[in-house]
């Protein structure tokens, strides 16, 4: 059996008297570029912060690798391998990128505590050894060139490149991204592809939320479409096109997403 | 920036390496003041600049250390060298322990919790708690200092006492700066939520910070003890608190800003003695005007380094 699966089932997120994920199930199959999309305000967001602990559903179960990752914390589940980006880039705005990319070897370290007083030669090593880590994600993602700039100083799509960056340094097993694709140019959308495609052949799941309609059709193997917090239907992309109650959800409200 | 670190430390320490030989009585009190200040805005720096906690209440700690000192050298004999390890743990440990319950909180509330921790500190000294602390006049008459056999009475000996709690100081903090530790402190102030969810377990840190802090700022109190024979609860007061986050918030979270805060926050005042009462209403202005005009600090913090083969060429440093 595959281990490496992502299975929700009916989860539910209120807030107040709004239900944003209404039992919601799908499952994720390793190896897999599988996308959520929805129209505005379906819940999308939502879901993936119940997957990656930001909230914690009031039903339901999110299952990984066979373990129940619900109500951990942020920092246990990115512990197991899931690793996510935001809608919104949070990056650490006044630190250099290569800082910003050694954050996810945070976890991978193995440093202590107390290492911060006073250094060992194992520590000193460690150390080393995750900056190297941090070179090859600058050297894959192409942001060489910026190692020491302060990431708050650069334009939007390079940003979106460090958070992958960052993100990815984790080795990740699952990586989340929350509309990869927001606010990039066409250039920049197809470079973007081609990282999407190039992490999956490492053997990263890619769990996606994604806006435009025609990047989901090329990049995901597997979607499930949401409204109103409930799933409209799943199915492969060419499936997806042709369901009635897609086009009438969210292709229909949505009159000039092609070009 | 470059330039002042690679020819600024070198004269720097130089200079204060001689500076007691070129200085009387009065001068020399005012230097270790200066460098025990010093010592207590950096460990603050810690606590408010790297991890961005609005921590009010560092003078509980410095005091901890002072009074640690204090009573075990008058009360049980201990020499002054002695009492270092639990000077520094007494208050590690308790900075640990008054840390966790409060640091999730929002940053305006975790303030308002520092300060009255300092409130009941100072009180519980003042009420003479346990018959040890002396009450409102606190505990005089300690020893000077003593290092194997030797009596290092004089206040050159003190000097450099301090000077080398400074030199530790740094060298800790330039070791924190480099490490794991050092950056998740840096990415937690930056953004919580982000550094979560790359994996990192905020409230560990937190704590650790406030651990560190508090224990750096207790060395400083044995060695504040040590300069006046004698520790007394005013010098512990909320106020100096005040004074020691002022300083984080105006020089900036960097080493030169920090030193420069302290010179301007209490060795200015004695240069300019004569104007007495007119000088805090200068700082006053001066912190006002600092505040606007930088609202970073004096000199910002500049974050951790990053080692020289990630730089290629078409990377702009500052
Ligand atoms: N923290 C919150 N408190 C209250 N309501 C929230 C919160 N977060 C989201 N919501 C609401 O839940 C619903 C789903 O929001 P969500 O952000 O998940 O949508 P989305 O599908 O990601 O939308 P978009 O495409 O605009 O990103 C919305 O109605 C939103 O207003
Ligand atoms: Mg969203």
């Amino acid at each position: 059996m595959s281990n490496n699966q992502l299975i929700l089932t009916d989860v539910t997120k209120r807030f107040g008297g709004l239900t944003a994920v209404d039992a919601l199930s799908f499952k994720v199959e390793s190896g897999q570029i599988y996308g959520i999309i929805g129209p505005n305000g379906a819940g999308k967001t939502t879901v993936f912060n119940c997957i990656t602990g930001i909230y914690k559903s009031e039903e339901g179960s999110v299952n990984w690798r066979g373990e129940e990752i619900r109500g951990m914390t942020p920092y246990q589940i990115v512990d197991r391998g899931i690793v996510r980006t935001f809608q919104t880039i949070r990056l650490f705005s006044q630190m250099s990128v290569a800082e910003n990319i050694m954050s996810g070897r945070h976890i991978r370290s193995s440093q202590k505590l107390w290492h911060g007083i006073f250094y060992t030669p194992g520590s000193k090593r460690d150390e080393l050894d995750n900056w190297h880590k941090v070179e090859e994600q600058l050297d894959f993602f192409n942001l060489g060139e910026f190692a020491a700039t302060p990431v708050g100083s650069l334009p939007y799509g390079i940003q979106r490149r460090i958070e992958m960056a960052r993100a990815m340094a984790v080795d990740p097993t699952l990586l989340i991204l929350d509309e990869p694709a927001a606010g990039l140019n066409d250039n920049e959308t197809l470079g973007l592809l081609e990282t999407i495609f190039k992490i999956r052949d490492k053997g990263v799941t890619v769990l996606l939320i994604e806006h435009d309609m025609d990047m989901v059709m090329e990049v995901t193997d597997y979607l499930t479409v949401i409204n109103f917090g409930k799933k409209i239907a799943e199915g492969t992309p060419a499936e997806i096109q042709k369901d009635p109650a897609v086009i009438e959800a969210y292709l229909g409200s949505e009159d000039d997403d092609d070009e | 920036m470059k330039e002042m670190q690679k020819f600024g430390y070198p004269i720097f320490f130089a200079v204060m390496a001689v500076l007691p030989h070129l200085l009387d009585d009065r001068w020399q009190a005012v230097a270790i003041t200066f460098l025990i200040f010093t010592v207590v805005a950096l460990s603050q720096d810690i606590i408010l600049g790297k991890c961005g906690m609005f921590n009010m209440g560092q003078a509980l700690f410095f005091g901890m250390g002072a009074y640690t000192t204090a009573i075990l050298n008058n009360e049980f004999g201990w020499s002054i060298i002695a009492t270092i390890p639990l000077a520094i743990l007494i208050p590690a440990i308790f900075g640990a322990l008054l840390a966790g319950p409060i640091v999730h909180l929002r940053g305006d509330y975790l303030l308002v919790v520092t300060i009255g921790f300092n409130i009941v500190f100072v009180q519980v000294l003042q009420n003479n708690l346990g018959g040890v602390t002396g009450g409102p006049n606190g505990i005089f008459g300690l020893d000077s200092l003593s290092f194997l056999g030797f009596d290092l009475m004089s206040q050159v000996a003190v000097y450099y006492f301090a000077f080398i709690v400074l030199l530790l100081t740094l060298w800790l903090m330039r070791n924190l700066a480099g490490s794991k530790t050092g950056r998740a402190m840096h990415y937690l102030r930056e953004d919580q939520l982000a550094a979560e969810s790359i994996g990192i377990n905020t409230r560990i840190y937190k704590i650790f910070a406030f651990s560190i802090g508090a224990g750096i700022a207790g060395l400083a109190g044995t060695v504040f003890a040590t300069q006046y024979s004698a520790v007394s609860p005013e010098a512990f007061e909320f106020i100096q608190s005040v004074l020691f986050f002022s300083i984080v918030l105006i020089g900036g979270s960097s080493v030169p800003g920090i030193l420069l805060g302290v010179f301007v926050m209490f060795v200015l005042p004695e240069i300019f003695r004569e104007f007495a009462t007119w000088r805090y209403l200068i700082f006053g202005f001066a912190m006002i005007a600092a505040m606007i005009l930088r609202p970073r600090g004096i000199v910002p913090a500049t974050f951790g380094k990053i080692p020289k083969f990630l730089i290629k060429g078409g990377s702009h440093v500052e």
